[in-house]
């Protein structure tokens, strides 16, 4: 199924608020659909492109298709379909999570993180042994 | 291009689904074809607009798919579940007296 068609129906389902897994698997299936029905075309004899108007034709129009999808609520993502709970839900969410943030983001740059705390450790090792050198010459002379 | 029927249809696509998925699981495009076959193809429909019908009805706990590996492809098979059987017995006693008082409303002569 050309790509573009297809794109522009995800683009679109999104911004009606369909769930993305929703949205996803929605293409995913109309892509898998448009294959069946040009082998079936290939198979009926038709030629490549032939076979692909023709199972454009009988996929039917992506807009009814959007329009089916977005006709289930339940298909929505739940903001959509609660938009006055998701506006209390969302910030006190991401209040909640602001501690977090810092640990998380740790987490997700441990490599980095270790380097860095090895750099200091190391620097930190360097300057106390010439910190005791120094304090070691001042002693003995 | 496919067209629907609406003025008809409503309700229409769901018990059919229903019904056909509780002979076997099967994929959306095995499906289109099983109603063509099953109807008589006195039902067209546009072929893409099975898949929000059949992720509704999975949603609301009639349905439920999985995922099939099939000569090289990842089909989405989808078959009945309890609540389904439910839905597709009530809906098959709907359509009965639906059918049945408009066959009885056809029948009965008009007075003119």
């Amino acid at each position: 199924m050309p790509e573009l068609q297809l794109t522009e129906l995800h683009s679109e389902l999104l911004r009606s608020g369909v769930a993305p897994r929703h949205a996803r698997r929605t293409i995913a299936e109309l892509a898998d659909h448009y294959d069946d029905l040009v082998e079936g075309a290939l198979g009926d004899g038709a030629d490549r492109g032939a076979a692909e108007v023709r199972a454009l034709d009988d996929l039917g129009d992506l807009r009814d298709i959007a329009t089916a999808i977005k006709a289930q609520p339940e298909l929505r993502c739940w903001a959509y379909r609660f938009p006055h709970v998701a506006l209390i839900v969302y910030p006190l969410t991401c209040l909640a999570l602001l501690p977090a943030v810092p640990v998380m983001a740790g987490v997700a740059h441990a490599g980095y993180l270790a380097r860095w705390a090895a750099c200091i450790l190391l620097s930190g090792l360097v300057t106390a042994s010439i910190f005791l050198f120094l304090q070691l010459s001042i002693t003995l002379t | 291009m496919a067209q629907s029927n609406p003025p008809f249809m409503s309700g229409v696509p769901e018990l059919l689904l229903l019904r056909l998925l509780d002979q076997s699981e099967m994929y959306g495009y095995e499906l289109v074809r099983s109603i063509r076959a099953a109807t008589g193809e006195a039902i067209s429909l546009g072929e893409g607009v099975i898949y929000p019908a059949l992720h509704a009805l999975e949603r609301n706990g009639s349905l439920q798919s999985k995922r099939k590996a099939v000569a090289g492809r990842t089909r989405v098979y989808y078959s009945l579940t309890g609540k389904g059987r439910q839905r597709l017995e009530k809906l098959h006693s709907d359509w009965r007296r639906i059918q049945g008082g408009i066959a009885t409303a056809l029948e009965t002569p008009s007075h003119a």
